[in-house]
């Protein structure tokens, strides 16, 4: 007998085993029975074996479903339960069922996280995949791959019912049933063992002392003062079990991609033509950045030629963006200093990283003064316009660094290490520091006893007595001295302590 | 020059005191144009720090924006000493200082030593082409969140110089050009020279620092400094 409102087809070995029958079982994995350990102990009258359709309380139950008035658009939840998740982190767990969130988007457009589990509404997509066989068939393999590939076990648990805790406590139970009707959830369930709940240690062992083994057993029990004892959330979870209680989820939401590209009609060498049909591509960029409140931090062109690699760029932006002026300059900055190997036939883009957007906003009061002003607008769209032509190896930021060998005092950064490096500035040194040092010290000369670099010398300051590095290899131990030359400028020289007693010049004071 | 229009009071007895009592009785007078001084004109500049320089240059310091030159015989005559005290102001506006293509390594505890925050100060590196130094420089100029760009670059040609100029102006930006050699027709508005003063044999920390040129000043003027006195 076929349901009249039911407007999925039940699988073929359900309509023959009964005929009234909306609980149906799933094709279990050959493996599960064995492998779950969720397998549990039913109790004696209704048969050690789960698989038995005939099972009288569950005839009893679906019995009550032949009224018949059945809500076409009750969802579906068909969950999948992972037990092997439990020993991972919690980041790592989130992170495997983002992936099988991901393989779950293909036969349902809602997939919801649940603790070690994932939720799919499948009654909307029943249609399209003809039975639920199908739809498990499908999923199987796709999951099984994806946990081979994180070094999980590769078993899983699932069933699906009209509610989605219904669900996941079947599951849990390693039943892998199937329940249409939102009536016989509570025959289906009746039969599962308190376990599946997941309650605390001392709610389980009151639970047991009170006589109850079952989920049936519960509902024998008044309702207040199971409240009153296990409190509201206990009675929630067995509400929403049954589908009398509403339930919020949180969806996956699948990641933004944005892959972009023309082909041009004809070839082109002139890098100028090109900005153009760049524009136009932009364009979508941030209509697509902008519908979905994202901004860019990291963008990629590529340049397509014929029978040769793809020339790429790399575009990364200090503050992320969404202007298509901005990115436009900085494109156009790029192009200038690009040399193609052939003519061009495709533009591509990739949005490579996607941040948040933050608006710029300037703060009420400007009294309160900010250390350095890295987020200002302006400033961050010179210094990608700089990074952009030059390089990042030619823009450097410095900073001190505490060290007392000279040439270790003073760092050279790159922009970005510079904001990371929170600028742990080193102790002032009380003597003297010159502006300028030379990348080399130089060997000075002594003509008639007296000290020449381009000039004569005369020692004004000194000695600064300058002794570290002992405990390595190159030991420096020198002699510091602020000398005058005899046209005016002021050097920084220092004489070795060890070995043959030269003078060099290490800096200019400028 | 002095343009009298109305005839002066009978000056002062006493000749040596003479030209300082004159000076200021010509500057309470408002109906005397002074060429030589532009403050009254609404022409105000930042002060260099030497009083003696802010003596010479017109609108007692250094001009807000524009390109100056500073022409030493050879790097390290104390042309970053002169501006230290600008530096300072700089950063005290919480804008950046771009060192371009300097002749050394930029050293950082001197800059700490002289209370100027590494945290904003750039450094384009010596070995960038000239091409990308001087587009640096122009950008740099036109950004109003750089308040001083400092560039190492002899011989650029009038066009060049013009340009950065008029980038300076655009982004109310001081450049600073340092070079060895001076150039008669350069369009700088400033030009300054750095020479040790042979003469004071005693103290002989002093430079002679000429001002070459100045929008502003009739006349070539010069001073001499102790430029070593903020360390």
């Amino acid at each position: 007998m076929e349901d009249p409102n039911d407007t999925v087809q039940l699988s073929q070995s359900a309509a023959t085993t009964n005929g009234s029958a909306q609980i149906i079982k799933l094709p279990l994995p050959s493996a599960s029975g064995e492998s779950s350990g969720l397998d549990l102990n039913l109790d004696p009258d209704s048969g050690q074996n789960q698989q038995k359709p005939t099972n009288p309380s569950i005839n009893s139950a679906t019995s009550g479903a032949a009224g018949g008035h059945i809500r076409t658009h009750t969802p579906l939840w068909y969950a999948l339960y992972f037990p092997q998740l439990d020993e991972l982190s919690e980041a790592r767990q989130q992170k495997v069922l983002n992936l099988l969130a991901e393989i779950a988007e293909s036969i349902s457009s809602t997939v919801s996280f649940y603790p070690l589990a994932l939720i799919c509404e499948i009654r909307s997509s029943l249609k399209y995949f003809g039975d639920i066989n199908v739809i498990h068939n499908k999923l199987e393999p796709l999951l099984t791959t994806q946990l081979q590939e994180q070094q999980l076990p590769e078993y899983f648990l699932y069933s699906a019912s009209p509610s989605i805790t219904g669900s996941l406590l079947l599951a849990r139970s390693g039943h892998n049933a199937l329940i249409y009707q939102k009536e016989n959830l509570r025959s289906a369930l009746s039969l599962l063992p308190t376990e599946v709940l997941q309650l605390h240690k001392e709610q389980n062992r009151r639970l047991y002392n009170m006589g109850v083994r079952y989920l049936r057993d519960i509902w024998r029990l008044p309702s207040d003062g199971l409240r009153k004892r296990f409190g509201s959330n206990f009675i929630n979870q067995l509400n929403k079990a049954l589908g009398k209680a509403p339930e919020p989820t949180r969806n996956y939401l699948p990641p933004p991609a944005f892959i972009t590209s023309y082909d041009l009609p004809y070839e082109l060498e002139n890098l100028d033509r090109l900005l153009p049909v760049a524009d136009e591509l932009l364009a979508q960029l941030c209509d697509f950045l902008r519908r979905r409140d994202l901004s860019t931090s990291h963008l990629q062109f590529s340049l397509l030629h014929e029978k040769r690699n793809s020339t790429v760029i790399d575009m990364g932006l200090r503050q992320a963006s969404r202007s298509r002026e901005h990115i436009m300059l900085l494109l156009e900055t790029h192009f200038t200093n690009l040399s193609i190997p052939a003519p061009v036939i495709a533009l591509k883009i990739e949005i490579k990283k996607f941040d948040a957007f933050m608006s710029h906003s300037n703060s009420l009061l400007s009294e309160g003064k900010p250390t350095a002003h890295y987020n200002d607008n302006n400033l961050n769209k010179f210094m990608e316009q700089l990074r952009a032509r030059l390089g990042d190896d030619h823009i450097k930021s410095i900073s001190t660094a505490a060290e007392h060998c000279p040439e270790y005092a003073s760092q050279q950064l790159n922009y970005e290490e510079s904001i990371q490096s929170n600028q742990s500035n080193a102790p002032i040194v009380k003597n003297i520091r010159p502006f300028w040092l030379l990348p080399e010290p130089l060997l000075l000369n002594i003509r008639r006893g007296k000290l020449y670099h381009r000039k004569a010398l005369t020692i004004i300051n000194g000695p600064e007595r300058i002794e570290t590095y002992w405990w390595s290899g190159t030991d420096v131990c020198r002699d510091y001295y602020v000398a005058k030359e005899k046209n005016g400028s002021r050097l920084w020289i220092y004489r070795e302590k060890q070995g043959e007693r030269n003078w060099y010049l290490h800096g200019f004071f400028s | 020059m002095t343009i009298i229009r109305n005839a002066l009071e009978t000056p002062e007895p006493k000749p040596d005191k003479a030209f300082s009592h004159i000076d200021e009785l010509l500057h309470d007078n408002p109906n005397l144009w002074r060429g030589c001084d532009m403050a009254d004109q609404g022409f105000h500049g930042r002060s260099t720090g030497f009083s003696q320089l802010d003596d010479i240059l017109p609108g007692r310091g250094w001009p807000n924006n524009g390109l100056m030159e500073v022409i030493t015989p050879q790097w390290g005559m104390g042309e970053l000493q002169l501006l230290i005290p600008l530096m300072r102001s700089i950063i005290e506006q919480r804008k950046w200082i771009l060192w371009i293509s300097p002749p050394y390594l930029l050293y950082a505890p001197a800059l700490a030593q002289a209370s100027i925050s590494t945290d904003q100060v750039l450094v384009v590196k010596l070995d960038t082409s000239c091409k990308d130094a001087l587009w640096s420089m122009e950008k740099a100029l036109q950004t109003e969140n750089c308040g001083l760009v400092l560039a190492w670059q002899n011989w650029l040609p009038g066009k060049v110089l013009r340009r950065l100029q008029l980038a300076a102006e655009t982004g109310d930006t001081l450049g600073v050009l340092f070079k060895h050699h001076d150039s008669k027709h350069s369009p700088s508005p400033i030009r300054l020279k750095i020479k040790d003063s042979q003469s004071q044999q005693s103290s002989f920390s002093k430079a002679k620092i000429s001002v070459i040129k100045a929008r502003g000043n009739f006349r070539p003027l010069s001073t001499h400094i102790d430029l070593y006195q903020y360390n």
